[in-house]
């Protein structure tokens, strides 16, 4: 019993809506009377007792009142139920967009790393290059100086000289430049294989993403009054005959869908 | 093996096991609508009409593969409509091949679907439904109905609709069910057996003659006036009536584009006694094809259903047919016109035994 007056409350509560005292106000109300849960229970268990006294014989009551408290508590279990896997969709749900957006942010995080690190490399070695170049160019040129100063060379010899070392200091570069590339573009091609595959985790996930949302949405429905299928029973009017009409509703619709 | 499969139907991607409840469901599948009333409590009506978008455009605007009823109407322009039912049974089914034909099929599945979707189902509870078919819908009819039902529903059953109207009011011998609906009205007499053939009359005058009748009317009567026959059939809706007018009909339809009223009250009266004297015909046909010592009583208990069933006077109307045509008879009016068929047939799917469900899925 207490069970049941415990869910009756729930109920109660449930069923209940949540306002302040400013927004009655608003309402233009100024007072109200409280009515406690526990009265309210108290008046709904007394009602249907007092409906059940006067309608039913005592063993009779006793049969219903225990059974609709029995289909009472499977009504609220099967709610509770409904709920708990409303619930579990939720966290589902909430736990799938937590994956997606990691995995987005993962993603974007090594394309824009990939980005940077392609175009912070071809700086850098541009820079280096530049500044490789500005200091050979000077050291020549200040070696020609002195030997010009002993009186020794001209200034073709001195073009000659800086075509030949930027010949050669090329050529080391380009032997450097493919060895480094090549270990580069092993780490690249690693970041592009990562890439693809947070690409594709993303799109799997996203796809679940959907799927969850949908199961989400779906409406949960309101629950029939039967747990059971029905039927005729023997206290029905005129259940020979119903009875009779029923099997022949039934044997016209086998006939159609044995056939279909 | 059975047990298996039972166990990996409960455990795979439908949803949960089917454990927690029985919804039954009645529906009432018309031409015009289709109403459905549930052993949650839930009775709900939709027009027969269904919606796909035309293109990518308005698909992408509407934002739905499928639309239903008023929604399908408003936004009939931008979608191909279907209205899957004509004369209360699927278009062209007959011929199963076509291009049409499926597309016909596919739209009265959906709406079949539609109408479980709004009974409002909980996903654990097996779904038992009635549906309410025409007396003399063709087997090939009651075959693709099915066939369109079972995608939605654990099992189901076709039964007569006029049969389901009077079972649902308790009305199994000695009554008559006139059974109104936009594309058909059916006759069904009821002598305590199932009916049969012989028991049951589908004429084609009923809600669309009248329709058709009202728009050829007001193009006579109102010149210059523009309107569809969705106007008329609203227009009709608000205003049917026969015998002395409740008040003046007028309604104010475009001239040119100029709203204009018009008084079309004994346009709406003619319009609608169009469905007088094929009844009478037909109730004649039934009451003296019966038996002698019981005609009178069939005479005296005539039930009126069905949408058609709200037409101000007609009960009376068809009570002055039939004093003139039959020497008498006494007509009942249904309470629940939309819902009779639907509440008849939710109350069969109640009554029939658990087994015959079994054996049916």
């Amino acid at each position: 019993m207490g069970g049941l007056r415990r869910s009756l409350r729930d109920a109660v509560r449930k069923l209940a809506y949540n306002t302040s005292v400013d927004q009655l106000k608003k309402s233009g109300i100024k007072k109200v009377n409280v009515l406690g849960i526990d009265r309210i229970v108290g008046l709904i268990d007394e009602a249907v007792n007092r409906s059940l006294r006067h309608k039913l014989l005592a063993s009779e009551r006793e049969e219903v009142v225990d059974a609709t408290k029995e289909e009472f508590m499977k009504l609220l279990q099967s709610n509770r139920d409904l709920q708990a896997s409303q619930d579990e969709l939720l966290r589902e749900k909430e736990q799938v967009e937590g994956e997606a957006d990691g995995l987005r942010l993962e993603l974007q995080q090594l394309s824009k790393k990939l980005e940077e690190r392609l175009e912070e490399a071809e700086t850098r070695e541009q820079a280096r290059y530049d500044s490789e170049d500005v200091a050979i160019n000077r050291d020549i040129d200040m070696l020609f100086r002195e030997l010009g100063t002993s009186g020794g060379s001209n200034a073709q010899t001195q073009e000659k000289v800086h075509a030949l070392v930027t010949q050669l200091v090329s050529r080391e570069r380009a032997t450097a430049r493919e060895e480094i590339e090549s270990a580069r573009s092993r780490e690249f091609e690693n970041m592009q294989r990562r890439i693809k595959k947070l690409q594709r985790s993303l799109d799997v996930t996203e796809k679940k993403l959907v799927e969850v949302s949908a199961m989400k949405d779906v409406e949960t429905g309101i629950a029939s009054l039967y747990r059971e299928v029905q039927g005729l029973n023997a206290g029905t009017e005129n259940v020979e005959k119903k009875k009779g009409l029923m099997d022949d509703i039934f044997k016209a619709n086998l006939a159609l869908q044995g056939g279909s | 093996m059975t047990e298996e499969l039972d166990e990996l139907e409960d455990l795979g991607g439908g949803g949960s096991a089917k454990n927690h409840g029985v919804l039954y469901i009645g529906m009432d599948l018309g031409t015009s609508r289709t109403s459905v009333s549930a052993s949650n409590g839930v009775r709900e009506t939709v027009y027969s009409m269904v919606g796909y978008p035309k293109d990518v455009v308005s698909r992408k605007l509407l934002k739905k593969d499928v639309l239903f009823g008023k929604e399908a109407l408003e936004k009939r322009l931008s979608l191909d409509i279907y209205k899957p039912l004509e004369h209360g049974v699927l278009k062209n089914s007959t011929d199963p091949n076509s291009v049409e034909a499926k597309q016909i099929v596919q739209a009265a599945k959906d709406l079949i679907s539609e109408a479980i979707r709004i009974a409002q189902p909980r996903k654990d509870e097996l779904v038992y439904v009635v549906i309410g078919a025409p007396a003399q819908a063709s087997l090939h009819n009651k075959e693709a109905i099915i066939e369109a039902a079972r995608a939605s529903v654990d099992s189901v059953m076709l039964c007569s609709e006029p049969f389901a109207v009077a079972y649902g009011l308790e009305m199994l011998e000695n009554v008559l069910v006139i059974d109104i609906g936009a594309g058909t009205t059916d006759l069904c007499r009821m002598h305590g057996t199932m009916p049969e053939e012989a028991d049951q009359i589908t004429l084609d005058f009923a809600g669309d003659s009248v329709d058709a009748e009202l728009s050829r009317l007001i193009k006579e009567t109102c010149p210059g006036a523009q309107f569809s026959l969705q106007m008329v059939k609203e227009i009709k809706e608000r205003n049917a009536f026969l015998g002395d007018p409740p008040k003046r009909v007028k309604v104010t339809l475009p001239v040119e584009g100029k709203p204009t009223e018009f008084d079309i009250t004994d346009q709406v009266k003619d319009a609608c006694s169009v469905l007088v004297d094929p009844i009478v015909q037909g109730l004649n046909r039934l009451i003296s094809s019966f038996d002698p010592e019981f005609q009178a009583n069939l005479r005296d208990r005539v039930l009126l259903a069905g949408g058609g069933s709200m037409i101000n006077g007609l009960d009376t109307a068809i009570e002055e047919a039939m004093n003139r045509d039959l020497g008498g008879g006494k007509v009942i009016r249904c309470e629940e016109p939309i819902y009779g068929g639907a509440n008849g047939a939710l109350k069969i799917a109640h009554d029939m035994p658990e087994e015959y469900w079994e054996k049916l899925k």
